[in-house]
C-alpha cells in the first residue's frame, strides 16, 4: 500500500513513517504542500495523510486543488484545530475522514484501514483465536469448547477486539466504535476499564493463554502471547 | 478658525451658549422694553396734542382789524416743555395761512386741508416737515366769531423718539457688563459642576489591568455624576473580577498542565539513567504516555471550557423525556456502582418531557453521576429522581448518601479546577473540570445545576431543565 504523508512537522513525520511502515504499508513524506501535490501528480498513491496547517499552501487549499484534478485517492485530514466548522471545511474540501491531534496512532490506524476498506465492508460473522470463538450471527462465545456467558456489552467489545486481534485498540475508538459516545470522557473510560476487567475474568482468568493484554498508556489488544 | 462652539471644554460650551442665549434674552427684552416705552411716551403726546390744542382755541382771538392774535403771554410760564417745541398753524377753510407760530417759521404743516380734516376728532397722524423732521400732526376745527378756521398743533417726533433711544441705548450699554459678570459666574459654576467629571477622568486614566483595584471618587451628594461613578465603579468590580478569574484560571490550568508533564519528565529522566530492560523501558513509555492522555484529556475540557464561554458550542435542542436519558446514563455507569458494591437507582416520572441539549445534558448527567459514584464509599446507596417541578421545569436529581461536601466548599464546587479533597484528584484523574462544564451545560440549555448538600445526609446535584411544552398531559 503505498501512501502519501504531508506532514511539516519532522518528528511526527517520522513517527508516522516508522509506524505505517510496521504495519505493512510502503510511506513517502512531503514536508510541504507543493511537493506533496508534485508527488500525487507523479505517482501513484493508494493513500494521502495531509496535514491542515503547512507552510506555503495549506492543506485544505492543496486538497481542493487535487480533487479539481479529479484525483480520487481517499484523503485522511490530520488538524490540530477540531471545531465543528474546521470539520465541515475539512470535510467540504475534500477530505474523507478527520482526525484531531494529539490522536493516538492506533486511532489514526483504525481510520486508515477503514478509509482502505470502504467499499468492502468486512463482513465476516466469525472469529477465531487460539481457542476462542465467537458468532455474531448466533451471539455465542466459546473459549476452549466451553460456552461463555456475556452481556451485550461484553460481546460487543469482544467482538470489536476479535475483528481488531493482533492490533491495539484505544479507548477513544472503543468509546467511538463499542460505546458510540461523541465524546472520550474519564468516567468512560473508567467504564471500559471496568468492562474490560469482567471480560477478562470471564475469558481470560479461568483458561490459558491469557488473550487480552493491556498496552499501558495506549488500549488493549487481543492477541497469542509470542505472536 | 477653531469654533469656539465645538471646543474640547464642555465648560466652555456651555458657557458660550449659557452667555449667547441670554445676550439675544437681553436683547430682545431691551428691544421689547424700548418699544413699549416709546408706545407709552407717544400715547402721552396724543393727549397732550389734544390738550394743547383746545389751550390754543382758547388763546386765539380775532384783533378789531379781523387778522388773528395769538395771546401766548399765557405761556410765560409753561408747566410743560412742549408748549415751548410744539409748531402751530391756523388756516382758513380755503387754505389760506392765518397764523405761524415763530418755530414753525415759514414752515408748513401739510398745506391744504383734506376732507373732514379736525371735525369732530383731532385726526392725529405722522407727517414730515419739509427739512425731513418727523412730526406728530394733530388738527382742529374751530369757529372764532363767526369765523370757521383749522388749528394744526405738530410736536417733533423727537421728543418720544430720544427718550425711547435714550432707553435703548443705556440697556444695552449695561449688556456687555452683564453679560461679562453671566458668562464668568457662568463658567466658575460649570467648571465647579464638571470638577467631579475631571476628577473622575483623571482617576479612570491611571486604572490599568494591575491597579484594577482602584476606585473613581463618589461625590458625597447622590447626583447624576454620583451615579456616573457608582456605575463606573460597580462595572470596574465587574471588570476585575473578571480578570481575577482569568488570571486563576490561566495559573490553575498551567499547573494542571504541569503535574503530568512533570510526571512525563520525572519518569524519562529516571528510565534514562538506569539500564533497563525491553519490557521496563515498555513499562516506562507506557506510564509516560498514560500522562499524554491525562494531559490530551485536559486540553480537550480547557478547549471546551474555552468554546463555551466564546458562545462557540452550537445547541442542538430536541424534546424528549428526561426519565430515558437518566436511565441511559445510569446503565452506563452502573458497572461502576457495582464494582463499589453501590446501590445505583434509576425512577421517577416517564412522562417528562424536557426540552434541551440531548448530548449536552447527557455529558452533565454522566459527569455528576460519576461524581457520585467517586465520592461515595463502597456499599452507599446513589438515586438518580425524574420528576416535573411544576410547569415550567422538570428536575433530575442525583443523590447520594456519602459524606456530602462541606459548607464552605458548596459555593465552590462549581469553579473551574476547585476540588474538594486535592489529595484525591490525582488517583481518581479529575482536573475539577466536570461540574464547571456541567452547570454551563444546564445554563445554556436555560436550567439550571444547584447543589442541595447537607454534610450529614450526603449530597444532592439538582439538575433542572426547562420543561417542554408540548406533549404535556
Amino acid at each position: 500500500m503505498r501512501t502519501l504523508v504531508i506532514e511539516d512537522e519532522p518528528k511526527l513525520a517520522e513517527a508516522l513513517r516508522d509506524g505505517l511502515e510496521r504495519e505493512g504499508y510502503q510511506v513517502t513524506i512531503a514536508a510541504t504542500g507543493e511537493e506533496g501535490f508534485f508527488l500525487v501528480e507523479t505517482e501513484r498513491f493508494e493513500l494521502l495523510i495531509l496535514d491542515v496547517m503547512l507552510p506555503g499552501r495549506g492543506g485544505l487549499e492543496i486538497l481542493a486543488a487535487l480533487r479539481r484534478r479529479g484525483v480520487k485517492t481517499p484523503v485522511l485530514v490530520l488538524t490540530a484545530r477540531d471545531s465543528v466548522e474546521d470539520r465541515v471545511q475539512g470535510l467540504d474540501a475534500g477530505g474523507d475522514d478527520y482526525l484531531v491531534k494529539p490522536f493516538a496512532f492506533s486511532e489514526l490506524l483504525a481510520r486508515v484501514r477503514a478509509l482502505l476498506r470502504r467499499g468492502s465492508q468486512d463482513k465476516n460473522q466469525f472469529f477465531q483465536l487460539a481457542d476462542l470463538e465467537l458468532d455474531s450471527a448466533t451471539h455465542q462465545v466459546s473459549r476452549a469448547g466451553q460456552p461463555l456467558e456475556l452481556t451485550a456489552r461484553e460481546f460487543d467489545l469482544l467482538e470489536y477486539l476479535l475483528r481488531n486481534q493482533g492490533r491495539v485498540v484505544s479507548r477513544e475508538m472503543l468509546t467511538r466504535d463499542v460505546w458510540k459516545e461523541p465524546a472520550r470522557q474519564t468516567p468512560l473510560d473508567n467504564v471500559i476499564d471496568v468492562h474490560v476487567a469482567r471480560l477478562r475474568r470471564k475469558m481470560d482468568d479461568p483458561f490459558e493463554p491469557k488473550l487480552i493484554q493491556t498496552v499501558r498508556g495506549v488500549g488493549f489488544v487481543l492477541r497469542q502471547e509470542g505472536c | 478658525m477653531l469654533n469656539p462652539f465645538r471646543s474640547g471644554h464642555i465648560r466652555t460650551r456651555l458657557t458660550l451658549w449659557y452667555v449667547s442665549m441670554l445676550a439675544s434674552i437681553l436683547l430682545l427684552y431691551a428691544a421689547g422694553s424700548s418699544v413699549l416705552v416709546w408706545w407709552d411716551l407717544s400715547r402721552e403726546l396724543d393727549r397732550h396734542g389734544i390738550q394743547d390744542i383746545e389751550t390754543v382755541e382758547g388763546l386765539l382771538q380775532l384783533r378789531p382789524d379781523g387778522s388773528l392774535f395769538f395771546n401766548e403771554d399765557y405761556h410765560n410760564h409753561p408747566e410743560s416743555k412742549r408748549v415751548l417745541e410744539r409748531f402751530l398753524e391756523v388756516l382758513a377753510p380755503d387754505g389760506r395761512v392765518l397764523l405761524r407760530n415763530e418755530r414753525l417759521g415759514q414752515g408748513s404743516l401739510g398745506g391744504s386741508p383734506f376732507p373732514g380734516e379736525g371735525a369732530g376728532g383731532y385726526s392725529p397722524r405722522w407727517a414730515r416737515l419739509r427739512n425731513g423732521t418727523r412730526i406728530r400732526l394733530f388738527s382742529r376745527r374751530h369757529n372764532i366769531g363767526k369765523t370757521p378756521i383749522l388749528i394744526r398743533v405738530a410736536y417733533s417726533e423727537d421728543a418720544i423718539f430720544q427718550p425711547s433711544r435714550q432707553f435703548l441705548l443705556d440697556l444695552l450699554a449695561t449688556l456687555p457688563f452683564t453679560l461679562l459678570l453671566a458668562g464668568i459666574a457662568g463658567y466658575l459654576l460649570a467648571r465647579k459642576a464638571l470638577r467631579p467629571v475631571e476628577e473622575m477622568a483623571s482617576r479612570a486614566e491611571g486604572i490599568n489591568a494591575e491597579t484594577l483595584g482602584a476606585r473613581l471618587p463618589v461625590a458625597a451628594v447622590d447626583d447624576e455624576i454620583a451615579h456616573l461613578a457608582k456605575v463606573f465603579n460597580q462595572m470596574l468590580a465587574r471588570i476585575e473580577q473578571a480578570f481575577d478569574q482569568l488570571r486563576r484560571f490561566t495559573s490553575d490550568a498551567s499547573h494542571e498542565l504541569r503535574t503530568p508533564l512533570a510526571a512525563i519528565r520525572g519518569v524519562g529522566e529516571v528510565a534514562l539513567q538506569k539500564n533497563l530492560g525491553a519490557g521496563q523501558y515498555r513499562d516506562v513509555i507506557g506510564s509516560m504516555l498514560e500522562e499524554v492522555g491525562r494531559l490530551t484529556l485536559l486540553t480537550e475540557s480547557l478547549l471546551t471550557i474555552s468554546r463555551a464561554e466564546a458562545g462557540q458550542i452550537p445547541l442542538h435542542l430536541s424534546e424528549f423525556p428526561a426519565l430515558q436519558l437518566a436511565q441511559e446514563t445510569g446503565g452506563l455507569l452502573e458497572v461502576l456502582a457495582e464494582e463499589k458494591s453501590q446501590q445505583l437507582s434509576v425512577s421517577g416520572d416517564a412522562g417528562a418531557l424536557v426540552s434541551g441539549d440531548r448530548i449536552l445534558l447527557r455529558q452533565a448527567l454522566v459527569n455528576i453521576l460519576h461524581n457520585a459514584v467517586r465520592h461515595t464509599p463502597s456499599g452507599g446507596r446513589i438515586s438518580v429522581t425524574v420528576e416535573a417541578n411544576g410547569d415550567d421545569f422538570v428536575s433530575m436529581r442525583v443523590a447520594d448518601n456519602g459524606p456530602g461536601i462541606p459548607m464552605e466548599h458548596a459555593a465552590r464546587v462549581f469553579d473551574r479546577f476547585y476540588r474538594v479533597d486535592n489529595s484525591r484528584a490525582a488517583q481518581t484523574g479529575g482536573a475539577g473540570l466536570g461540574l464547571a462544564i456541567a452547570k454551563w451545560s444546564l445554563e445554556a440549555q436555560n436550567g439550571e445545576l444547584v447543589l442541595e448538600s447537607s454534610p450529614s445526609v450526603g449530597c444532592t446535584f439538582n439538575l433542572k431543565l426547562p420543561r417542554a411544552k408540548v406533549g404535556q398531559t
